[in-house]
């Protein structure tokens, strides 16, 4: 390779991303750097630093917050001390008005070998209960939505950042040269949007691609600009071709240029891309059987559960990182009043879907190498806001993972007796993404990228890997 | 507790008190082998065991360190950690004993009562400690020292360099050429030759106005033999009003301009275009960027402020913000530093954000100087006085005259008057469907008889539906029956749910006792809502409880039927419409003076609950000008001085900043890359007497942005072709910074979107006014994440919506700058989804058919046609190969459409001239400018 090819090549990667097909030139890269001098990229940190317990990543995404007292961490307490006040201080600044203790309208059982209780709400998930890992002592700063989604996906409420998937991506690339890195499926356009699945300063290869929005039905999710309705894929191929014969003489005219050859690659990435993208989004190719396991044969059911065999179907794919959202447009898990009908209307239309994504994915071997994480942005005071609902609580809220090298079974961390801060091994929105970097193979505290001067990472300056978990 | 220790606990401090003052520190003293036999066995495996990780050795979190007894009484950030004698005065007391949620250590949990104990014992009696201190600062390095600062290139101020002495003496025709050219001589580099002039005028049109030249802008600029022709060019493109919103747009992204908030509440900032318009109108006006740059930070406060001076300071206001903060304090915090960080990278090169928790860990810029700049900010009023609910408005300056202002408030009423009707047909229908639910309680409760709980819809539907039920009602009664296995009302039903006529029975003969005994109750106090009876009660609550048994979904598409939705969604529709379409009144964003604020505590670490001295109004003491200092008013914010100071000839940066950031929109690149960091972190200037040579001038000539222009275009280094000697200009520079070539560079977003309609002869080049389609502060989305913003208009794209949070994916896929950000320089990548776009994008192939029409219509042969398509988009004819092959290119498709008939489909044809057309369009030749 000449300097000049090799510049052409540095320069490549470094400015430009290569869309989906970067992973054939970070191999490229890798031999050249053996071969030659060091090359300096934003490719080179995809050796991980640790051994990797997971290769991929889902998030399912639950917006609006749902109440930890009444799903996944039972307060006995609570329930006892119905209706009388808070026995210690409220927090200094409060999103609304706090009333006295409201006791969970649903009851919890235990389940499984490990005994974990789960309420009502979650028969399903509860019959997968021996493969969760149930973070009990989540806790963010914000107790907005927008700041609190924003905690939640880029690390930051205050200002724009990379987002966690982006980080994810930029760190392991993927494995799929015709298929992005990161995608989320149905994602709010609210309360930070494009932000939560951004990729900020780093490579625009690592921000995550949208799939619909949620305003739309998980049927009707599709990738920006993938089809071309007025010709057939014969016609733009011989139209393809054109561009290319086009940009070769160009080529010849304007001297070589990594940016120009890269228009040339991306051209057919992106046609292959067209007939890649409608065959991972059939899901009428799955068995009756498959379909029925997420729920997608009822209609309380159905929307959820496409997202969920979506997310299977490109996690199988070999894409990196996954996220589905269940934002209903009129009703999330905010229940600021009627928790009861609300949390019941919300648990019924994803508690299904999510048990059949669990069994499908440990039927097809992919749940040990695959991290599952549930939760929202935040979790729901055990003081009343009005008369029957529950206010937003950053203070100790819970997630759980599943499946990617963690124990299942399992309770880690926990908050206070009514559940309103978290208390023991307390996991911040840091600790948490620190946690998830390491089960992914990679060092928080090394996942850096230099922008404006300043080496920043996902966790900023802090985060604690918490490895009590690990199985 | 031992009561020895607790006896000898007070002992000591009353020897203390009366041997040591009021500070109650340990003396010299040794402590006795008991004491130290306590903290060895009970303190000192507890401080290593929950505090160490962060606070021993190096790692001294806060800058408190525990590992020393020095430690412990120099404190951290907060102060000292403890109080001899006086746990509860004691700061580690209070983290530990998590009583103040701003402070609670450990993080990971608060210790056990137990150990708590120990550690208010052990304060109690002195803190006996042997350790020895390991030095422990508790600071953090600083970056540069001012003193050194002042010798750093950046801060010192503009020199008067003369142009260098070259060997080639007949290259040069601009003061500026010399400079490059002695850096490519001492290089052993030539510069490239001369590019011709289909090149210039095509980069020079493109450069100054965003636009391709048309084919007889090029005719007549080839053609022109006057030795003054290109000069003669660049007049006319600078006198063209097309010209601002090119260099205008640049300015913007300078300035994070946007059309939403963006963050958390994404609220319309319905009014953000007056200040596009103000600066589109400065760059064409040629305003001096000394009174730009006044007019943005202080327009309101100048003696002569008015309506356009108010509206520049719309810059100040145009930042995310996090509008709905529950922390109020926090949230002005934040303000102000987005508003510092802004003005400092846009104006001065320098990033003040990294100030707000430290010194600058490689600036010479100390805390002080930041919480001196935010003083200034404190003082400035930011925010509005209205908001809706938790979520704030940003201040705005109304121009409106008491009849518009009456006239809008009509309008506001009517919009709330039209939300109301959407909102009050939908609680009229859920009533009524809830009243017919209740009339059929006893028909759902045996119905559900007839089901599992964990039944699918569709099943519940069959069901319910033969009877009249509403399905997800059932469906919603079924689950809350297996919710209520133990209510004294429906546990019965799980008694007798195999036998549905029982079920049927019992209810109807209870709902009615239940209504009967309501009835008669009512004869006594018609206003009674509950019998004598406690069983009969619950039965009337469930019946009435709106979320419980018989609950009506919430979401209108789930409890409406086709009818009673549609009306529903035109009532919604017909008042969102009316929203955006309304008028506003007429404001400005912008700010205004508030509470003088003459000195402001340092945060420390940023916290606003945690303040360390407090500093007066200040200029950052490394960029200070004079030794005679300022004195600021005690009835203004201080924000036109500090405007005044940056703007001043003697300030180190200003000018070097801007003329920096001319160059390198015309080259691609500045003298200083990294055009929005002139610190130790940001790159160094390339031709460092040539940046000054450029301030200098730029003063000089009165601040013009105008003059830089022709300063830059009308030199050889601007009309060099974009190919040179490659072999010896990539061996020892192959990235071009000398500038042994012009750089080719890939057009901005607009610029291919303008591009392509300009071509197409689809562009509508009207100036100014209200684009947004949207009402000032309107949810640009709501909870439902339906985008409404349209991006159809064939304005040009300076005046097309910048969303926060979801730009137009045009923009987003071609590296338009994160509004948010101040970006001087942007980023051009190369990625699938670009490919895409050009491939199947509506805007793409809609212009592809225009432009196939106009070619098709007004030539007859295919050569012809082909050497206009050329022309037009490229600047230049068709070669005999390219025409060739285009000829076979529409050959080819058009005889796919052959039938048995001879004659060409019309519509096949235009099909191959549109996708020939969408072949230019997307090729690299057009979109990178040589």
């Amino acid at each position: 390779m000449n300097t000049h090819e090799l510049q052409s090549r540095r320069r490549l990667l470094k400015t430009s991303a290569i869309g989906f097909g970067h992973l054939a030139l970070s191999s490229l890269l890798h031999e050249q750097a053996q071969a030659e001098a060091p090359v300096e990229s934003p490719l080179a940190a995809k050796i991980p630093h640790i051994a990797a317990r997971a290769k991929r990543i889902v998030f399912l995404f639950m917006k609006g917050g749902p109440s930890h007292v009444d799903t996944f961490d039972p307060k006995p307490l609570l329930t006892r001390d119905d209706g009388k006040p808070l026995p210690f201080d409220l927090p200094r600044v409060t999103f609304a008005k706090q009333s006295n203790l409201l006791k969970s309208p649903w009851k919890f059982k235990q389940f499984g070998q490990s005994g974990l209780p789960v309420s009502e709400l979650f028969p399903h998930v509860a019959k997968h209960v021996d493969d969760l890992c149930v973070l009990r002592s989540l806790h963010g700063t914000n107790p907005a939505h927008g700041g609190a989604l924003l905690k939640m996906h880029t690390g930051s409420d205050q200002f724009v950042r990379p987002s966690l998937g982006s980080w994810v991506t930029y760190g392991l690339g993927t494995e799929n040269q015709n298929l992005p890195a990161f995608v989320t499926i149905c994602p709010t356009l609210a309360h930070g949007g494009v932000n939560n699945w951004g990729s900020a300063f780093l490579p625009a290869y690592c921000q995550g691609t949208p799939i619909g929005n949620a305003s739309l039905s998980a049927s009707k999710a599709k990738v920006k600009h993938i089809r071309n309705e007025r010709i057939d894929p014969q016609m733009q191929r011989r139209q393809l071709d054109l561009i290319a014969a086009m940009n070769r003489d160009h080529l010849s005219v304007a001297g070589r240029n990594a940016a120009l050859e890269g228009r040339l690659n991306a051209f057919e990435l992106a046609f292959r891309m067209q007939s890649t993208m409608p065959e991972v989004q059939d899901l009428e190719s799955e068995t009756e059987l498959t379909q029925r396991m997420y729920g997608i044969d009822d209609p309380i059911t159905e929307d959820f559960g496409r997202q969920c065999l979506l997310a299977r179907r490109f996690l199988e794919r070999g894409v990196r990182f996954v996220q589905v959202t269940h934002s209903d447009s009129e009703v999330q898990w905010d229940q600021h009043s009627n928790l009861y009908k609300g949390h019941t209307k919300n648990a019924v239309e994803v508690d299904k879907p999510i048990a059949g994504f669990l069994a499908d994915l440990k039927a097809r071997g992919l749940l040990k190498d695959t991290l599952v994480l549930w939760g929202g942005e935040f979790g729901r005071t055990p003081t009343a806001q009005g008369n029957n609902g529950r206010d937003h609580n950053p203070h100790g809220f819970t997630m759980w993972m599943a499946g990617g090298g963690v124990k299942g079974g399992y309770a880690y961390g926990a908050t206070d007796e009514y559940g309103y801060y978290a208390v023991e091994n307390k996991m911040h929105v840091h600790d948490l993404h620190a946690t998830i970097l390491h089960l992914l193979g990679m060092d928080h505290e090394r996942l850096t990228y230099r922008y404006a001067g300043r080496d920043f990472r996902l966790t900023d300056v802090a985060g604690v890997v918490a490895d009590d978990i690990f199985a | 507790m031992n009561e020895s220790l607790q006896l000898r606990a007070s002992l000591l401090i009353a020897a203390c008190l009366i041997g040591c003052g009021s500070s109650v520190a340990w003396s010299g003293e040794a402590p006795s082998q008991e004491d130290l036999a306590f903290f060895e066995k009970d303190v000192r495996p507890l401080l290593v065991k929950h505090c160490y990780e962060c606070h021993s050795g190096n790692e001294t979190d806060g800058g408190l360190a525990l590992d020393s007894r020095d430690g412990l009484f120099t404190g951290g950030d907060s102060g000292t950690a403890i109080t001899s004698g006086d746990p509860d005065d004691s700061l580690l007391i209070e983290a530990v004993s998590y009583k103040n949620h701003d402070l609670q250590m450990p993080p990971s949990g608060r210790l056990d009562d137990r150990e708590i104990k120990t550690l208010k014992q052990w304060i109690k009696i002195g803190v006996p400690d042997p350790r020895e201190a390991s030095t422990p600062t508790g600071h953090e390095p600083n970056g540069m020292s001012v003193e050194d600062g002042r010798s750093f290139w950046a801060f010192q101020s503009v020199g008067n360099p003369s142009p260098p002495t070259v060997a080639d003496k007949d290259w040069g025709q601009s003061p500026i050429d010399a400079f490059v050219l002695a850096k490519l001589e001492s290089a052993n580099l030539s510069p490239a030759t001369k590019a011709d002039r289909r090149t210039l005028i095509r980069r020079a049109t493109f450069d100054l106005t965003g636009l391709p030249p048309t084919p007889a802008d090029i005719d007549a600029f080839v053609s022109d033999d006057s030795p003054n022709a290109f000069a003669d060019l660049v007049e006319r493109l600078l006198a063209s009003p097309q010209y601002g919103v090119r260099w205008g747009r640049h300015w913007l992204d300078v300035a994070r301009y946007a059309d939403s908030n963006g963050l958390d509440e994404n609220l319309a900032f319905g009014n953000a275009w007056r200040y596009r318009d103000y600066v589109i109108d400065a760059l064409n006006n040629d305003k001096p960027f000394d009174r730009f740059l006044i007019e943005q930070i202080a327009g309101d406060l100048l003696p002569e402020s008015n309506q356009e001076t108010k509206t520049a300071t719309g810059y100040l206001v145009l930042g995310a913000k996090v509008l709905a903060e529950p922390d109020r304090e926090k949230l002005v915090m934040d303000t102000i530093d987005e508003q510092l960080d802004a003005m400092g990278k846009a104006f001065l090169g320098m990033t003040f954000g990294c100030v707000r928790c430290h010194n600058h860990k490689f600036d010479p810029i100390q805390q002080s100087d930041y919480y001196a700049l935010a003083a200034i900010f404190k003082g400035t009023k930011t925010f509005g006085d209205s908001k809706q609910g938790a979520i704030m408005h940003w201040n705005e300056h109304t121009f409106a005259n008491d009849e518009q202002t009456a006239q809008i408030a009509k309008v506001d009423a009517s919009i709330a008057e039209k939300k109301k009707a959407a909102s009050s047909f939908k609680n009229k229908v859920i009533a009524e469907i809830r009243a017919s639910a209740r009339d059929a309680a006893v028909e759902y409760l045996v119905a559900a008889t007839q089901f599992k709980s964990t039944a699918s819809l569709n099943e519940v539907a069959s069901i319910a539906e033969p009877h009249g039920l509403h399905p997800r009602i059932l469906h919603h009664c079924r689950l809350h029956l297996e919710y209520h296995r133990s209510d004294a009302v429906l546990v019965k039903w799980h008694d007798l749910a195999s036998q549905s006529q029982s079920v049927r029975v019992h209810y109807t003969r209870l709902f009615a006792d239940a209504t009967t005994a309501l009835a008669s109750a009512r004869k006594k106090d018609p206003k009674a809502k509950r019998t004598g009876d406690k069983l009969l009660n619950e039965v009337l609550a469930v019946l009435d409880d709106p979320s419980g048994l018989l609950a009506v979904p919430a979401k209108p598409e789930f409890a409406f039927n086709a009818d009673q939705l549609r009306r529903y969604d035109e009532l919604m529709e017909a008042a969102r419409i009316a929203e955006s379409n309304a008028d506003d009144l007429p404001s400005a964003m912008s700010v205004t003076d508030a509470t003088v604020v003459s000195e402001l505590p340092i945060h420390i670490r940023g916290s606003h609950r945690n303040f360390g001295e407090p500093v007066a109004r200040e200029f950052p003491e490394v960029m200070r000008t004079s030794s005679v200092r300022p004195i600021f008013p005690a009835n203004q914010s201080g924000r036109l001085q500090l405007a005044r100071w940056m703007a001043s000839t003697q300030h180190p940066l200003t000018a070097r900043v801007y003329v920096n950031r001319i160059w390198s929109w015309h080259f691609g690149r500045g003298i200083v890359g990294s055009t929005d960091n002139f610190g130790l972190l940001g790159e160094r200037p390339s031709h460092p007497e040539l940046l000054d040579y450029l301030a200098r001038y730029f003063m000089q000539s009165g601040w013009s942005t105008k003059e830089m222009h022709r300063l830059l275009m009308n030199s050889s280094v601007y009309q060099m072709e974009s190919t040179g000697n490659e072999e010896s200009g990539i061996a020892v520079d192959p990235e071009n910074h000398l500038l042994w070539k012009f750089p080719m560079q890939r057009l901005d977003a607009e610029l291919i979107r303008d591009s392509i309609l300009a071509v197409s002869g689809r562009l509508d080049a009207t100036l100014g006014g209200k684009t947004v389609p949207l009402r000032n502060r309107q949810f640009v989305f709501n909870h439902t994440s339906v985008d409404h913003t349209k991006y159809d208009s064939l304005r040009r794209a300076a005046y097309l919506p910048v969303i926060r949070n979801n730009l137009y994916s045009f923009f987003a896929q071609f590296d338009f700058p994160d509004p948010t950000m101040p970006t001087g320089t942007r980023s051009a990548t190369v990625v699938a989804p670009q490919a895409l776009l050009m491939m199947n994008a509506d805007l793409v192939a809609d212009s592809a058919d225009e432009f196939a029409t106009q070619l098709i219509s007004s030539r007859s042969t295919d050569a012809e046609r082909i050497d206009l398509a050329y022309q037009t988009a490229f600047g230049r004819a068709a070669t005999k190969d390219e025409t060739n092959r285009a000829i076979h290119f529409v050959d080819d498709l058009t005889s796919r459409s052959l039938t048995r008939s001879d004659s060409v489909d019309a519509n096949a044809l235009h099909q191959a001239w549109s996708l020939l057309s969408q072949s230019l369009f997307a090729s690299n030749e057009f979109i990178f400018i040589r």
